[in-house]
């Protein structure tokens, strides 16, 4: 795909969002660039503030300072314009329950104009609801309503994808499908998706990049997976030695720990170590990486606080 | 951008894809039917049915049974997107509140004109069976024919009907509680002459300006000057400022409500 500086353009700005119900402050002063192309991850513990801001970009409640650009159109301003840029689901996907699964999709086909019996079929293909899609929606279990939540959502080809918790309730079969559809909707018609979730290990293996916010306030954003030519980031590696301290001034940095020396390295400079440590005559045992996981960091930075 | 009677569409297919919607209307069909025949058989066999004196009794009953079920609709159209959770996909669409509220509105008007017709329909062929003369030398109050009169009192009732409904619809908008929009609705709808007999606009000048007071146009047909010696113009100037005000409160709220449900 070849891109151009127009795409490169953040598919969503918040710009300084702030919401506030009385004296309290749910979300505040966020500003986030939401690149396109991208699996988004937006993470926090339960209550930080991710459905708030959620419902923020979608226009459901009011922002009360900042702003919220879609593709460029305020969401405060340009509604219509802005929301046409949207698939969203929002919290729960709560369908028509007598209707069927079908005429629900007709239902959000019919508010968007352009939208063809095929399209709606293709979609009903792609999230894999097959002949139940002629069931009425009573008879859905969660997964399957969530599938539909997705179909609705993808109908008018969005640009930006948001889904809040869509793993919620969902069996691990349908959290890796989920996963596998996000990715081929991402390659392969450049959507880009904005999903929020408290689990990180899902979010370590769905994400490009990912926010944490905690209490309401942006608090890191991380990138996940290297993109192009970015460089690798250092990590921690733990050389398991018969003598730490001679390794340590062989070296000249590193800190000792639990019988080895901790030297922060790139992937190349550990092989040129390893070298130089067998080669000063020090005995080397093991390599190990200590690049801490997510979950590590992610506790790290937000505390392990409970719900503010 | 897109068809704005697409949105109606979709509002008319959420009243009538569900079966109470069928319900409610094959009862009125029915209670309509019923009555000229219940007339017909105990009304004695000496004396003559008219027909259109049969009609005007089942209008008068039946509209109440056509009150409660347009109520009915009308405090779901919002009040059950709330609690169904669907308002959230409703309003993440290309349209503004506006518009959504507004289609919705248009959509209980259109089941509330549907619903008369059923009940015009059948009670008035039931009327015309169970009946033994025409009635056209009825005499009315004015000098109507009683074609002419029975229309104006189902004019006179669908008027009540359609303040209900509206009334319905903003409690149901602001709310966002149906059973509370339906209670209220259906109160002000049987309480209406008790708060006109305790707010006696003969005594109490300010009574005049209250809707109760001027809902039930019907007495205008026989009279020049209505309750508190109003004008049928003054009337109808009230109706008209309160109907605005209901819709107006429920704009403005739908428009700014924050969707956290």
């Amino acid at each position: 795909m070849i891109k151009t500086t127009d795409e490169l353009e953040p598919v969503a700005r918040l710009q300084g969002v702030t919401k506030k119900i009385g004296s309290k402050t749910l979300v505040g002063d966020l500003t986030l660039d939401i690149p396109p192309g991208q699996i988004f991850g937006f993470l926090g513990p339960n209550g930080a503030g991710k459905t708030t801001t959620i419902r923020m970009m979608v226009g459901l409640i009011s922002i009360s300072r900042g702003d919220i650009l879609i593709c460029g159109r305020s969401i405060k301003d340009e509604f219509e314009e802005a929301i046409a840029n949207i698939g969203a689901i929002v919290e729960n996907p709560e369908m028509y329950k007598f209707l069927t699964g079908y005429q629900n999709l007709r239902q959000y086909a019919r508010m968007v104009p352009g939208i063809t019996k095929q399209r709606i079929d293709e979609v009903v293909e792609l999230v894999g609801l097959g002949k139940r899609i002629n069931d009425r929606v009573k008879t859905y279990s969660l997964g399957m309503r969530q599938r539909l939540g997705v179909a609705q959502a993808l109908l008018h080809r969005p640009k930006l994808l948001i889904l809040d918790e869509p793993t919620n309730g969902l069996d691990p079969q349908g959290i890796r499908e989920l996963r596998d559809y996000l990715r081929r909707l991402c390659q392969e018609e450049g959507t880009t998706v904005f999903v929020s979730s408290h689990l990180l290990s899902e979010m370590e293996l769905m994400c490009d990049r990912i926010a944490i916010i905690q209490n309401g306030r942006l608090v890191d954003v991380k990138q996940l997976k290297a993109v192009g030519n970015a460089t690798v980031p250092m990590g921690e590696t733990l050389f398991e030695v018969d003598n730490a301290e001679a390794a340590q001034e062989l070296i000249g940095s590193g800190t000792l720990k639990s019988g080895g020396l901790v030297v922060e390295a790139a992937r190349e400079e550990i092989a040129e170590i390893n070298a130089r440590l067998v080669s000063g005559g020090i005995k080397v045992y093991s390599i190990k990486m200590l690049s801490r996981s997510l979950e590590d960091q992610f506790l790290e930075i937000t505390g392990g606080e409970g719900i503010g | 951008m897109g068809e704005f009677a697409a949105l109606i569409h979709n509002e008319n297919i959420k009243i009538y894809s569900r079966v109470r919607t069928w319900i409610m209307l094959v009862i009125l069909a029915v209670m309509s039917a019923l009555f000229p025949v219940l007339i017909y058989y105990t009304s004695g066999s000496d004396s003559s049915i008219e027909l259109w004196g049969s009609f005007q009794i089942t209008i008068s009953i039946a509209f109440f049974l056509n009150t409660i079920f347009t109520v009915v609709v009308a405090s779901d159209s919002v009040a059950g997107e709330f609690t169904w959770g669907t308002i959230k996909l409703l309003l993440i669409r290309p349209w503004s509140r506006s518009k959504i509220l507004l289609s919705k509105y248009i959509s209980v008007v259109l089941f509330s004109l549907l619903s008369t017709g059923v009940l015009i329909a059948f009670g008035f062929a039931s009327s015309a069976i169970f009946s033994s003369s025409t009635g056209e030398g009825m005499a009315t109050a004015a000098s109507w024919s009683p074609a002419e009169y029975t229309f104006l009192i189902i004019m006179c009732q669908y008027i009540v009907l359609f303040l209900t409904a509206a009334i319905a619809f903003m409690v149901s908008t602001v709310f966002r509680a149906s059973g509370l929009a339906i209670g209220l609705s259906l109160f002000i709808m049987f309480a209406k002459n008790i708060f006109i007999s305790i707010f006696n606009p003969e005594r109490y000048e300010w009574a005049k300006y209250l809707i109760f007071t001027h809902m039930d146009l019907q007495g205008y047909l026989v009279s020049k000057t209505g309750p508190g010696g109003v004008s049928l113009g003054f009337a109808v100037t009230i109706l008209a400022v309160y109907y605005v005000l209901f819709l107006l409160v429920s704009w403005m709220v739908f428009r700014k409500r924050d969707v956290s449900t």
